[in-house]
């Protein structure tokens, strides 16, 4: 009788702190880690030499989507995506591609240019808010193109996008990250193919 | 009496079935513009690609391999490079921001010779872009389940129509001209009726207008 009344109570025990565990991750904030497969842009590569610096708030980008009662809802980190993508891009734009620490860093380089991405605005749209049947990611960039100095060259403001639609077993977090890759991918794109036609740019590569 | 209860339960459940899998048959209707002469070798290959520009719907990958892989069966088979394996290859060219929306932005985009060279390197000689999706509507009906001591079931009907519209462009790389046209329309009604266990009499709508859509392609690539 002891014997059951013990398997019973351990049972209950087991029952509650399982009740519990659901209803705090319910609550709880979702965390979604930006991974995808980033391909190497197939395109003509300019005689460049280039120092790319990340600085650490595009290492440790994050962004907090919030409920509508202002209630963290969901955290994206996509600081290690977007080094991953420029790693992708920077070399098949450029003959060579050196990461360095710091801005400073750069001078002893000897390259003709440094460029340090900077992430100015993230938004997200998800179904439940918009009542659309897509999940869109918006971000927005500024590019900055310095000389090994530090001299200003360019400084543009680029802007990607992706969408990914609903679908009956995709958990809200994959949607998430499904519509973070295309923005990212869309970013890819659209840099590596507008480079040489930002003005700036453009003036600085025909004064070489 | 319980015979007769018995007898009636099983003549309504199989006229419900019967009336269900009669209607839930799919209308397919397939047109075909063709604008130029076609044909391929068997060295050559096409590839699928989906419209994903719309901002309120994409023409689903599923859909897309679908189409592709019943290209590559049966009589008249064609090479069909996967969809993605090529985007990735191509990239950044084939993006939803930067593909080619006219086949004359084809031209421009085939005066890349990175890109030129990672086509010859495929063998494409076709680029069918598939735009289109499957909208369901005219939902009506409700269906009650509910759980007892004794038991639990569904009781109800639910039904509602779906419809799937896609167009096929073809372009000829060679030729760097779209070289026709084909839709494919296909509509149908679901029914869900529920005497305890839901029956879902679904119509398999997108399957069917994939199935007639690589059909109708093959031959229209093949130049029959």
């Amino acid at each position: 009788m002891k014997l059951v009344n013990a398997t019973n109570k351990a049972i209950l025990s087991r029952l509650t702190i399982l009740f519990l565990t659901g209803l705090l991750t319910a609550c709880g904030t979702s965390n979604v880690v930006i991974e995808g497969y980033f391909p190497t842009p197939n395109i003509n590569k300019m005689p460049l030499s280039v120092a790319v610096y990340y600085d650490d708030s595009l290492r440790e980008f994050a962004y907090m989507e919030y409920s509508e009662t202002g209630r963290e809802e969901i955290n994206i980190e996509s600081g290690l995506s977007h080094i991953q993508l420029f790693n992708a891009v920077l070399p098949a734009m450029f003959d060579q591609v050196v990461n360095v620490n710091s801005l400073e860093d750069a001078v002893s380089q000897n390259v003709d240019a440094v460029f340090a991405p900077a992430i100015e605005e993230f938004q997200l749209a998800l179904p439940a808010k918009t009542k659309l049947d897509v999940y869109e990611v918006w971000i927005k960039y500024n590019m900055r193109l310095l000389t090994s100095e530090g001299d200003y060259i360019a400084d543009w403001v680029l802007t990607s996008y992706g969408k990914t639609p609903t679908e009956t077993f995709r958990s809200v977090e994959d949607g998430i990250n499904e519509a973070a890759v295309v923005a990212l991918r869309d970013l890819a794109s659209s840099f590596s193919l507008s480079f040489a036609q930002i003005p700036e740019v453009r003036d600085w590569l025909s004064n070489l | 009496m319980k015979t007769i209860t018995t007898i009636k339960l099983i003549k309504l459940s199989a006229s419900l079935f019967v009336v269900g899998f009669l209607a839930n048959c799919t209308s397919t209707t397939v047109d075909e513009f063709r604008q130029g002469e076609t044909g391929i070798e068997s060295d050559q290959s096409i590839v699928i690609l989906g419209r994903r520009q719309a901002s309120d719907y994409e023409t689903r990958s599923e859909f897309v391999e679908c189409v592709g892989e019943r290209m590559t069966r049966g009589e008249g088979a064609i090479n069909v490079v996967p969809e993605q394996e090529f985007i990735d290859a191509m990239f950044p060219w084939f993006e939803p921001r930067t593909a080619p929306l006219r086949s004359r932005d084809l031209e421009q985009l085939m005066a890349e010779d990175v890109v030129a060279r990672k086509m010859n390197e495929f063998g494409i000689r076709y680029i069918v872009w598939v735009d289109g999706r499957t909208e369901t509507s005219g939902r009506t009906g409700s269906i009650s389940c509910a759980v007892g001591p004794a038991g639990g079931g569904c009781f109800g009907f639910g039904t509602w129509e779906d419809d799937a519209n896609f167009d096929a462009r073809v372009w000829d790389v060679s030729s760097l001209r779209n070289v026709g046209t084909i839709n494919t329309d296909a509509t149908g009604q679901s029914y869900l009726p529920a005497l305890v266990v839901p029956i879902p009499l679904i119509a398999r709508v997108e399957a069917n207008a994939c199935s007639r859509l690589a059909t109708q392609l093959k031959d229209f690539v093949n130049g029959s």
